[in-house]
């Protein structure tokens, strides 16, 4: 289907895991009652998405913290440091490299497995790169930065591989990281190849507004099918760069800012996407918010996501009528 | 040679240490508490990270920036013309600010770090530098809505920032230190950085500084060295490249050495510490060496943090012996 909808993969936790989350880090609740509680709040986030209508769902990381601090807590070689300041008054516990890195055991399988489980829809499979990771950890045991992204390739490589036998049909590996040092890129590029050489699912990385111009069109060699970007806070600036050199790929296109408040209008997505058709195709777009929900509230989300699923099924039509005749 | 900070130092300990302020500012936010409260408690944070600073044994401590939301946000605030939209990355970290928008003329209106200046110095058992985040870093780092040009905004926060640094020198400090990494971002924009760096300065008499970070000196050398400050703070674990370019600078100038890498936990080897310092002691008098982290500490968890000043401070002490 031309232009499916979808999120990033963030959403909201309710203010009852929350709690739970602050009691279970006190020492106060079990890991049972934790694990039944973020299922509850998966089966919501799970029935929002059904609701609104979207296409392709996530299961919203209700067990996640940090998105790297997550897989490092869940992977040999990392110790989790001490509160680091990421804005405002937000705090979070950024891992340690202290030894070789590997991955022991399923991190998100039994998450997966029970999203898609309540659905008939596909739930998309999601992972932290290997840049990523290795970017926003702190590094005390290799000397070399290239040999800890391999590592951790080869770690993210084993879970996708066992998403992809659970049944995902989307895996998403994220690598915000990418945007923020170009001179990188290569080695990001290499190691994501080692995460999807063998996945016949289809892939998706998503990448934070970052110095775009100096990453672009190199970006385009990222070994994935999808590439999912921010376009509706940066006012959709980055289609002019696809104007001087078309976007090969399949990309998820960003339409909500998820940093505002404001709920757009029908009109602004509808623009939005139709500025967006101008150099892309429909067969090219997935569209979806700029990044994950989970800063917002549970009714902006709803209310956003509801903008964007009418704004494109409009969209839709138009580009349908126009085929007909 | 002192040993020193650069800037901001983590604002909460952890556990059993308490997060004094991470609290503070949750409940003044659900207005449970007063603005009054929240003040007091910033105070005592302050006291505990310049109390900490000394232990650590700094000779040239900062108030640690416990009040900053950011760099940009503190002076964005109170100059006129900006508004505060959403956040942003603060250029390759992992750390977010509210991006200030420029949405008309800036001016210097009142006072921003006299009053918080005044109570560091009042309670510190050391020498405090107050801490200003330069015109064309706060330029670059901000959205400009209303300037028809970049170099008009950098000149008037030029002018506006010195009208804050001539507020500071009021209070006798003994340096004031202005930041300014987005230059080693857009090195080709060094004429400007030029001219916005005489501005500031101007119709000062206090001993000045100006530190960057997070990149090298390549294509800055050597006219960095002849802008009107008296000491240069280098980062030289993100630029290690600096080592090589310095030949030699100018007479009478200084040098502060980001040698302790801010954005790692691992901790450096002191002995290594001590060789680099000694190695720039050949080419700068060691009297005119500031020896410091690479950035700011917000960085790293509190008690690494003060690790990595106590590393500072031996490092600058054993080093001091071995020259002499």
């Amino acid at each position: 289907m031309m232009l499916s909808t979808t999120t990033v993969g963030s959403f909201p936790k309710p203010g009852y895991l929350l709690k739970a989350r602050a009691q279970y880090s006190r020492g106060e609740l079990n890991k049972n009652d934790l694990y039944e509680l973020e299922k509850k709040a998966t089966q919501e986030v799970i029935k929002l998405q059904e609701k609104v209508g979207l296409d392709i769902l996530v299961d919203g990381e209700m067990y996640r913290g940090d998105m790297v601090t997550f897989f490092a807590e869940n992977m040999e070689g990392f110790r989790i440091s001490g509160l680091v300041r990421s804005y405002g008054n937000r705090y979070y516990r950024k891992p340690i490299v202290v030894g070789k890195v590997k991955r022991l055991k399923p991190i998100t399988i039994g998450y997966f497995a029970f999203a898609q489980s309540l659905t008939s829809k596909p739930v998309k499979g999601m992972l932290t790169g290997p840049y990523t990771m290795a970017e926003w950890s702190f590094n005390e045991y290799y000397g070399r930065k290239e040999d800890l992204v391999l590592d951790l390739a080869e770690a993210v490589r084993g879970e996708a591989e066992e998403l992809e036998g659970a049944g995902a049909k989307w895996i998403q590996i994220d690598e915000p990281a990418i945007s923020t040092r170009p001179e990188e890129i290569e080695l990001a590029i290499k190691a994501l190849g080692v995460v999807t050489a063998h996945l016949r699912a289809k892939t998706v990385t998503h990448i934070c507004y970052g110095e775009f111009e100096k990453i672009y069109p190199k970006l385009l060699e990222l070994p994935v099918d999808q590439v999912d970007l921010e376009l509706a806070n940066s006012n959709y600036d980055l289609l002019e760069l696809f104007r001087r050199h078309p976007f090969t790929k399949e990309i998820g296109l960003g339409v909500i800012d998820v940093h505002s408040h404001l709920i757009e209008t029908k009109e602004e997505v509808k623009e939005g996407l139709r500025k967006a058709l101008e150099v892309l195709s429909p067969q090219q777009i997935t569209v979806d918010p700029d990044c994950g929900l989970k800063t917002r509230t549970w009714e902006e989300s709803q209310a956003k996501l509801q903008v964007m699923v009418e704004a494109t099924k409009e969209v839709r039509e138009e580009l349908e009528g126009r085929l007909k005749e | 040679m002192i040993a020193t900070a650069v800037g901001n130092y983590p604002k909460i300990p952890n556990s059993p240490g308490e997060p004094k302020l991470r609290r503070a500012i949750a409940k003044f936010e659900r207005e449970e508490i007063s603005e009054e409260n929240l003040k007091r408690i910033e105070d005592e944070v302050t006291k505990d990270v310049l109390a900490e600073q000394v232990r650590a044994g700094l000779d040239l401590l900062t108030d640690g920036q416990i009040r900053w939301e950011d760099g940009q946000i503190y002076f964005a605030r109170k100059i006129g013309g900006f508004s505060i939209d959403g956040l942003i990355r603060y250029f390759d970290t992992n750390t977010y600010y509210r991006q200030p928008v420029v949405e008309g003329k800036v001016e210097w209106k009142e006072p921003i770090g006299f009053r918080d200046y005044g109570f560091a110095q009042g309670l510190a058992e050391k020498p405090v530098k107050p801490v200003i985040t330069g015109p064309y870093t706060l330029a670059r780092l901000s959205q400009n809505s209303f300037y028809p040009s970049f170099e008009e905004l950098v000149m008037d926060l030029a002018s506006a920032l010195n009208r804050e640094a001539l507020s500071l020198q009021g209070a006798d400090p003994p340096w004031i230190q202005f930041d300014e990494p987005a230059i080693l971002k857009h090195k080709e924009d060094f004429p400007l950085f030029e001219r916005a760096m005489n501005v500031l300065t101007s119709n000062l008499k206090v001993k000045t500084s100006l530190y960057t970070w997070f990149g090298d000196l390549e294509g800055l050398y050597p006219q960095l060295f002849r802008l009107p400050f008296d000491l240069f703070g280098l980062d030289l674990v993100r630029g290690r490249g600096s080592f090589e370019l310095i030949e030699e600078i100018p007479e009478g100038k200084g040098l502060g050495l980001g040698i302790v890498d801010a954005r790692n936990t691992k901790l450096e080897s002191g002995r290594e510490l001590v060789e680099i310092i000694k190695r720039v002691s050949q080419i700068v008098p060691p009297g005119r060496l500031h020896i410091n982290p690479s950035c700011g500490l917000e960085y790293l968890p509190r008690e690494i943090a003060y690790q990595k000043l106590a590393l500072v401070a031996q490092a600058a002490s054993q080093a001091e012996e071995v020259i002499r």
